[in-house]
């Protein structure tokens, strides 16, 4: 091929990338910086990049009266306990799907992930009404269960794909060598798994950590979340522009900075199996 | 020290029957190898063994004593896997040492026994290495050095050299000799490949479909197979057939007619009477050149090995191939005139059983650990 005709294709994937990347990150970037600006300059006509940073909006969200404190627990707390059981129990159910010998062992997959087809409207109401009989309405366990509903099928989908992607000749070498099923999982398979746990460790908190469907109709007075506490901003007699930023700062910066120092084994774990 | 015994296995998976029993008594110290072409169930028989599948029906005894029911991990066996499969997670040593550590051997005693192994095979400088840092026969080496380590009653093989390339499958073959001689371990080896059958084994198991075609010494399946698929498989390149009519038949000999005269083999022509139409088997390297033979044949195909020439002949409607040494000066399209000593035809009746021989090639009986070099 020639150096031109090699130039072109080139050029458009530079200009798309960079399209791309603008279209992502500038909205990202706007919000970022204006969380640092003071409130005149936020809601002033021309947009200004060179101001004097304040910290008034983030200080204000920690200290005044309804503190984003117990917000910032809850999301923590929800999101983190429903990705640690979502992994465990996809990690397990997934190393089953894809070693055990079943007849019709494609149609259970298809009919686990399956559930997690239903749009979050169309659930959502069924479960109020479980919840309500359940007394999980306005409880950690109510969100967990919500989150794990459509978390745990996910899981197991992306967890059978990363089994079947590692030999099984692995296993049985060390069941060979003198290990019972579950010592080869531990010393083996597991430690070859990080890539795979990571990945749907991060989906799963991502989701749990985003929503605010189900955090809006399950969660009462103790067990809001940071989304619901950013909506209480949109209020009648204004929108807090400031305070909103800061919020919105907070939710994504967490997932960013995880996603780059994972980001290793992210990619690797999303592209498990794509190139062999 | 270990013998194993088979007795009747039988292997369904879900309806189909991939080893359809098969009987086989392993001696102690031998080397045996599963030979067949793909899918004859070498693998799932060898599997079997390992107890990574369970066998439908049938006793497998090691030493005497039935294992069916005990778990791979407990059979005291250790198998080096196509693949290699080395964790690639763990350090050459760690590999070799795994399954001492899982024996909750001291680390001092792991390290001693890994060493020793890695001495064998020449490993001791890869020991801090992973295996994505190790070239194909490198971490062959440490798959056969994990085995070792293992110390086991049989070590199991499942084509362990078909990824290398051919340089290196020469030179792995010639070093699993060896460890054989030095370990002096009963071995049971999976190929497709009929050179590191014949090569290696003390005996070798011919496969197809699920049963046993034959079990013999390499030089007894050469020269004297059951069966016309055993005889075509053993043997590169493969073996001649041609249709042939019967003259006479006797328990002295079997005269069937060739296009350039009758010829006797010296095969028992029991259950055989004239006029039967019976099929010769000749090996490419037993036919010869010859301006007086009684045979015909005009070149379609020369391939030149430089020590070995094979000829490919079309001979009416059949064509022949034949292995002449490296100098001979035929060229394409030329007509030769060739022949071959009686004593090295074989007959086969139309279900493909061979007539049998009158008399026993010399080496068949020859004890493989005999030729072995002693380790000084």
């Amino acid at each position: 091929m020639t150096t031109s005709k090699r130039w072109i294709p080139l050029t458009f994937k530079v200009t798309l990338l960079t399209l791309l990347l603008v279209w992502t990150l500038i909205p990202i970037i706007w919000m970022v910086l204006s969380s640092f600006k003071p409130n005149s300059v936020i809601t002033a006509n021309t947009p200004r990049v060179f101001f004097t940073p304040t910290l008034e909006h983030y200080a204000s969200l920690f200290s005044s009266g309804n503190s984003l404190w117990p917000y910032l627990l809850n999301s923590l707390f929800i999101a983190g306990v429903s990705t640690l059981i979502a992994v465990v129990l996809g990690c397990m159910a997934g190393f089953g799907l894809s070693r055990i010998r079943i007849r019709g062992k494609q149609h259970l997959a298809f009919w686990i992930i399956s559930t997690r087809m239903a749009p979050i409207a169309a659930v959502i109401v069924p479960l109020y009404l479980l919840f309500r009989y359940l007394y999980l309405l306005d409880t950690h366990a109510g969100l967990i269960v919500a989150y794990l509903s459509f978390n745990l099928p996910f899981a197991i989908w992306l967890m059978t794909a990363f089994f079947d992607d590692l030999p099984p000749d692995l296993e049985e070498a060390a069941m060979i060598d003198g290990a019972t099923k579950f010592q080869a999982f531990r010393y083996v398979v597991l430690p070859l798994m990080t890539p795979g746990l990571v990945t749907t460790a991060i989906l799963c908190f991502i989701f749990a950590w985003n929503d605010y469907a189900f955090a809006q109709t399950f969660s009462g007075p103790s067990t809001q979340t940071i989304p619901i506490a950013a909506a209480q901003l949109l209020t009648q007699t204004g929108i807090d522009w400031g305070k909103l930023l800061a919020i919105g700062t907070i939710v994504v910066c967490p997932m960013a900075i995880a996603g780059l120092l994972v980001k290793r084994w992210l990619v690797q774990g999303l592209t498990l199996g794509a190139v062999k | 020290m270990a013998t194993l015994q088979l007795n009747n296995i039988i292997k369904d998976f879900g309806g189909t029957q991939v080893i359809k029993g098969v009987d086989l008594e392993v001696k102690d110290r031998e080397f045996v190898v599963f030979v067949g072409p793909s899918g004859c169930g070498k693998s799932t028989l060898l599997r079997m063994i390992a107890g990574l599948e369970s066998a439908t029906a049938g006793d497998i005894k090691v030493d005497g004593k039935r294992i069916n029911e005990v778990g791979p991990a407990e059979r005291g066996l250790a198998m080096v896997f196509q693949s290699y499969a080395l964790y690639p997670h763990m350090s050459v040593e760690d590999n070799m040492g795994f399954s001492l550590r899982l024996a909750k051997v001291k680390k001092a005693e792991r390290r001693e026994k890994v060493l020793a192994a890695a001495r064998i095979l020449q490993l001791e400088p890869l020991l801090d290495r992973k295996p994505r840092a190790l070239s194909g026969g490198q971490r062959q080496r440490v798959a056969i050095g994990r085995a070792i380590v293992r110390n086991p009653s049989i070590f199991l093989f499942d084509e362990p050299l078909s990824n290398l390339d051919t340089a290196l499958r020469v030179q792995m073959r010639i070093e699993l000799a060896r460890l054989h001689g030095e370990l002096d371990a009963t071995m049971i080896y999976v190929t497709h490949d009929q050179i590191e059958a014949m090569t290696m084994a003390d005996k070798i198991v011919v496969l197809q479909d699920g049963l046993v075609e034959q079990i013999g010494s390499p030089m007894a399946l050469y020269h004297h197979p059951c069966n016309r698929f055993v005889a075509g498989f053993i043997g590169s390149p493969k073996m001649n057939f041609l249709d042939v009519e019967v003259r006479e038949a006797s328990r002295e000999g079997v005269s069937v007619a060739l296009p350039g005269g009758d010829c006797r083999v010296p095969v028992m022509g029991d259950g055989v009477s004239a006029s039967d139409t019976l099929t010769l088997g000749i090996r490419p390297e037993h036919l010869k050149l010859d301006d007086e033979g009684p045979l015909t044949g005009k070149i379609v195909v020369i391939e030149r090995l430089g020590g070995a020439t094979s000829l490919y002949l079309e001979h009416g409607s059949s064509e022949w191939i034949l292995v002449a040494d490296g100098d001979v000066a035929h060229r394409v399209h030329d007509q030769v005139r060739f022949s071959f000593a009686p004593t090295c035809a074989h007959l086969f009746k139309g279900d493909g059983e061979a007539l049998t021989h009158l008399h026993r090639h010399p080496l068949v009986d020859i004890d493989r650990q005999e030729n072995r070099a002693k380790p000084t």
